[in-house]
């Protein structure tokens, strides 16, 4: 992984292979996923993305028992949506994810954007010893009330990148897949103006990313289309400035001397195919708020990480939804926070009550992003995973036409199993 | 990728601890210098940065998403661990410290790893809000012996 042979890092697996294989299917066909559980722990692969029926969603004591060592479980759905999603455990999942268990599933258009060619970027997140091992301590208190596990080596498709080699004129499809646990990522191509045309696989409206940074919190997905207008000959670097004082450049984009593949940039139409996601009601949708709680410097007074206990919110867990945590995997046994109607469009109002940042999750649908703060958000955005900043107030609509009990959660692992997870109910 | 190029990365999120010693030749008015280790998204550690500045020391922060590893292996417990971690002389001090318990560690040389302030109590030096009770400051020890009380502030 970090390319040495001589240095091997224990990871867990699907297929033998971190990240896990590249699942790829043409939009409507089925998808038919045998698992069977080589682990000494129970385990499942959640389907993150797809509206399917819940029964295939993958979250333990939810929509399934979880598999036992040695036991097996089929999936089997039929992807309604084209895009660029992924799987990855829901079991466990601070440490399963955290270990390497997550991969990509690719749904291809029926009628694909021209492009020269199709790039996905699983990028992961771990946090080595000098060894190249996994540095023990998952679930740190102090940094599950902060900003989860961070880790401190990078990778692209399971290796620590170096170059990409790219032909000056060419139109790249690159496919961005966040699979870290915690590590929120900026994206800047140096040189060049990518132009972002799905979030999480959803189609969006083609358009440059603000400041040119591409956001991407874990679990989100952006597809970018990149117009290669280097030099021949020379190379660029693609920077992920997050954190502060942290910028550090990922990987670099390097020119084969080749000439212009052709003379102008590609005229090809950047927009791809609609997805058949149905449009909320705004005019008829129910409202409700989901209030997001807790953590390390939350508020002065009432609440929050201050006095001498620092889990002193919400007996024992650092996060809350309106005030109620749900912990660990879940459980079943925790009322829904809402009850919807099913075909009921539906508004929902993320209020980050905490410093820190939230990519919501919401299970079994694909939500419209309304407006930041009041203000509406410039373009057409859809996803599963939205990024709520700090004390910011997010408001997403969807439409509840999917039946069952369905998780809704942050993707930070150890902020989910820190108590920022419930579950709506849609019958 | 090369072997180098991997020690290189670790190298940028090092975990080793700044091996500086001050000289005791040093006159007590000069600064004392201060390495303090930070989440690069908490603010409360700038406070105390501040605080640690306005009070004799020199201090060079360091953001780093390897908080937790710099802790454990200075030999802070997960249970006491402070929000930020500093390293001054061959001491680690863990948390929102005052400077007077700081003075103490360092006048009375100690044979331990260093002091620790839990958690980010509101009120404590750097940090917001009202001080709400005595500030409880551990000694933590490089034997592996259990905590105890080094100060109360």
């Amino acid at each position: 992984m970090v390319g040495n042979d001589a240095l091997h890092t224990r990871v867990l697996a699907y297929d033998g292979l971190v990240p896990g294989p590249v699942l790829r299917l043409r939009q409507g066909t089925m998808l038919r996923a045998v698992v069977e559980n080589g682990l000494a722990e129970g385990t499942t692969v959640h389907w993150h993305g797809i509206r399917l029926p819940n029964a295939m969603d993958g979250v333990p004591g939810l929509t399934q028992p979880t598999i036992r060592p040695g036991g097996r479980f089929d999936y089997a759905f039929s992807p309604p949506d084209a895009g660029t999603f992924w799987y990855h455990s829901h079991d466990d999942s601070l440490v399963q994810m955290g270990r390497g268990l997550a991969g990509p599933l690719i749904v291809e258009e029926l009628e694909p954007p021209a492009v020269d060619r199709d790039l996905l970027w699983t990028i992961q997140d771990w946090r080595l010893e000098p060894d190249a091992q996994i540095a023990p301590g998952f679930s740190n208190r102090m940094e599950a009330a902060m900003d989860g596990r961070v880790g401190n080596t990078v990778t692209i498709n399971g290796r620590l990148p170096d170059n990409l080699r790219v032909r000056a004129g060419e139109r790249v499809r690159l496919r961005l897949l966040n699979a870290a646990i915690a590590r929120i990522m900026a994206l800047r191509f140096v040189g060049h103006s990518p132009i972002v045309v799905a979030l999480d696989g959803q189609p969006c409206d083609p358009h440059e990313p603000p400041d040119g940074r591409i956001l991407l919190g874990p679990a989100m997905r952006a597809d970018v289309m990149l117009d290669m207008q280097g030099e021949p000959g020379r190379s660029y670097p693609v920077v992920d400035d997050f954190y502060d004082r942290l910028s550090y450049t990922l990987v670099r984009l390097s020119y084969d001397a080749a000439p212009l593949l052709r003379p102008h940039p590609s005229d090809a139409p950047l927009r791809l195919p609609p997805n058949p996601v149905p449009r909320p009601d705004l005019a008829t949708a129910v409202v409700h708020d989901i209030r997001m709680q807790g953590g390390m410097m939350s508020g002065t007074g009432g609440g929050g990480m201050m006095g001498g206990g620092m889990m002193s919110m919400t007996g024992g867990s650092a996060w809350a939804i309106n005030g109620q945590s749900m912990t660990g995997d879940g459980s079943a046994d925790m009322p829904p926070l809402l009850r919807i109607d099913r075909g009921r469009s539906c508004i929902l109002d993320f209020r980050n009550e905490t410093a820190w940042w939230h990519p919501m999750h919401l299970h079994g649908h694909s939500f419209s992003v309304l407006s930041r703060d009041g203000a509406p958000v410039p373009h057409d955005e859809w996803g599963d995973t939205v990024l709520v900043r700090p004390r910011e107030h997010v408001r997403v609509a969807f439409v509840a036409d999917n039946p069952g009990d369905w998780m809704l959660h942050c993707h930070v692992m150890e902020h989910q199993v820190g108590g920022l997870m419930t579950t709506i109910r849609v019958s | 990728m090369t072997r180098r190029k991997f020690a290189a990365l670790l190298m940028a999120s090092s975990t080793s601890m700044p091996a500086l010693l001050m000289s005791r030749t040093v006159p007590a008015a000069e600064p004392i210098p201060v390495t303090l280790y930070k989440n690069p998204s908490c603010t409360c550690c700038e406070g105390y940065a501040q605080y640690l500045g306005q009070n004799g020391f020199k201090v060079d922060v360091k953001p780093t998403n390897d908080l937790a590893e710099i802790s454990r292996k200075a030999g802070i417990p997960e249970e006491l661990e402070g929000c930020h971690t500093s390293f001054i002389g061959d001491y680690v001090v863990d948390g929102h410290v005052p400077v007077k318990t700081i003075r103490k560690l360092l006048d009375e040389k100690p044979a331990i790893a260093g002091i620790t302030l839990p958690g980010m109590p509101s009120g404590s030096p750097g940090m917001f809000g009202e001080k709400t009770g005595p500030l409880t400051i551990y000694a933590v020890s490089r034997d592996g012996t259990p905590p105890r009380v080094f100060d109360v502030d």
